[in-house]
């Protein structure tokens, strides 16, 4: 009995300490667990940590060298040169069938009509007042279709030859440049003002044209809302076409231009299904269309042509 | 030794389920369709040429001027259509198995890659270009944060190399 009951104690005994023993070692695997958990999770935020602020230093210091040695400034472009005959001589006699062809072609924007702005005249002749900068792409843009615009009422004389900044927007866009320019002609009078060159001195591009105070009136007031919109002020080019109509920024983007040479360009305006010629003779015809308003539609040859009277359509000019 | 193996794949489950590994995940997952969204922005911009990019310029900020830049063009892709495929890519991965360790690294490796990119074209902005464009500005932190969601949900599982399930 007393072994029975020994025996059966015997086999009872052990069934506590292995119970025991289990919930022992499921601690003791669980507190394994949470260590390895703990361990990867330190492993993670270490890793993760450290190569995100990596990155945040490496953009840090970047920044740091960039104030600090001013690099990546404006760089100088070539500088202007006097433009070359060929050039200048196919803008500025585009063919006549050409403009009609093109009519108002791929312009984006045309001339703003201004209201109740006194007339800008000069020795009784209507003027035409440019402001642009040589570095500046947009002014790079319009400039060829002013070119081609003026020279349907006058000759333009001493023009240059340039490219915009090699490092804004629309890069070494191939242009001319009225600094220095002359014009001579019986229906007006054109003042061209390049405020800076494409050449940097000191971090800055170097001044090149004066505003007179009457000009800068001009611009102060005109290139300002309410007739540009608030985004769109002291923007260059501006151009006051004797106190009638502005042009505030390029009617076309400068894109199509990029890559070529001024030669290719002046080539490609005789051409009407070029883009080039799509792009610059549309706006040179809207120009001429703003023109025509100030001249008494003289000369009637250009201002009765079909590709002006289509763009005095476009600026409400009527023909 | 395989009780060691599993102790240890239980905990990294454990610590993908509560130390934050599903919630990278969806992080992850999110800053990649955001990717897609601001490249495929970028992508319309270049190829219309900005005429209707909504970016103010100031002399230090000008989308115009990065995107038109002569770097915005890597081998004849725009930078945008690689940035767009990028995204795609990686939105794929991150919608795949969770538990291969190659795929993993995989997903490391790439994200890795993206951070480098907007290394080198924040270097571009600065040093080059000489502007700043805040869309790309944009897609720059979104990879940092997939980058760092990426490394968050996947190193455990990449450095441990737990087979795939």
């Amino acid at each position: 009995m007393s072994k029975d009951k020994s025996s059966g104690a015997g086999k009872n005994r052990p069934a506590a300490p292995a119970s025991a023993q289990q919930r022992l070692a499921a601690q003791r695997a669980a507190a394994a667990r949470e260590r390895i958990a703990a361990a990867q999770r330190r492993r993670r935020l270490i890793v993760t940590g450290a190569a995100i602020a990596g990155v945040i230093a490496v953009v840090a210091v970047l920044i740091v060298v960039k104030v600090v040695t001013g690099a990546g400034n404006p760089k100088s472009g070539p500088a202007a040169t006097a433009a070359s005959s060929t050039v200048l001589g196919r803008v500025t006699s585009v063919p006549s069938a050409t403009f009609n062809a093109v009519g108002v072609g791929t312009a984006t924007a045309e001339p703003i009509a201004i209201k109740s702005a006194p007339a800008l005249t000069d020795a009784g002749k209507p003027e035409i007042l440019y402001v642009g900068a040589e570095y500046c792409p947009y002014c790079a843009a319009e400039r060829w279709a002013m070119a081609a615009a003026l020279s349907r009422f006058g000759t333009l004389s001493n023009v240059g030859q340039t490219t915009s900044s090699a490092s804004d927007v629309f890069p070494s866009t191939p242009t001319l440049s009225f600094h220095g320019a002359t014009y001579t002609s019986k229906y007006l009078v054109f003042v061209g003002k390049e405020t800076e060159s494409n050449q940097v001195v000191n971090g800055h591009y170097q001044t090149l044209d004066t505003l007179t105070p009457a000009q800068q009136t001009l611009f102060s007031t005109y290139d300002a809302p309410p007739y540009v919109s608030a985004s769109a002020k002291g923007t260059i080019p501006f151009v006051d076409i004797g106190g009638k109509y502005l042009i505030n920024g390029a009617s076309y983007t400068p894109q199509v231009l990029q890559g070529k040479t001024q030669q290719q360009v002046a080539d490609a305006l005789a051409d009407p299904s070029s883009p080039i010629a799509q792009a610059i003779d549309g706006t040179a015809n809207l120009i001429t269309a703003a023109f025509c308003t100030l001249t008494g539609a003289q000369p009637a040859d250009v201002c009765t042509s079909a590709g002006v009277t289509a763009a005095a359509a476009k600026i409400g000019a009527g023909a | 030794m395989r009780a060691r193996t599993t102790a240890r794949a239980a905990a990294i489950e454990a610590v993908d389920a509560g130390g934050g590994g599903h919630a990278a995940r969806l992080v992850a997952v999110a800053a990649a369709l955001v990717g897609v969204a601001l490249s495929a922005y970028l992508t319309a911009e270049h190829y219309s040429h900005g005429t209707t990019f909504a970016c103010p310029e100031s002399s230090a900020i000008n989308c115009l001027k990065v995107t038109t830049s002569r770097w915005s063009v890597i081998a004849g892709i725009p930078v945008a259509v690689l940035g767009l495929a990028y995204f795609v890519v990686m939105t794929g991965l991150l919608l795949s198995r969770t538990g291969n360790r190659w795929i993993a690294l995989l997903r490391i490796a790439a994200a890795g890659v993206g951070v480098a990119m907007a290394l080198y074209l924040v270097s571009i902005e600065l040093f080059e270009v000489n502007a700043v464009c805040l869309w790309c500005t944009g897609v720059h932190l979104v990879t940092l944060v997939l980058f760092g969601a990426v490394l968050w949900s996947d190193s455990s599982r990449a450095i441990s190399g737990r087979p795939a399930r």
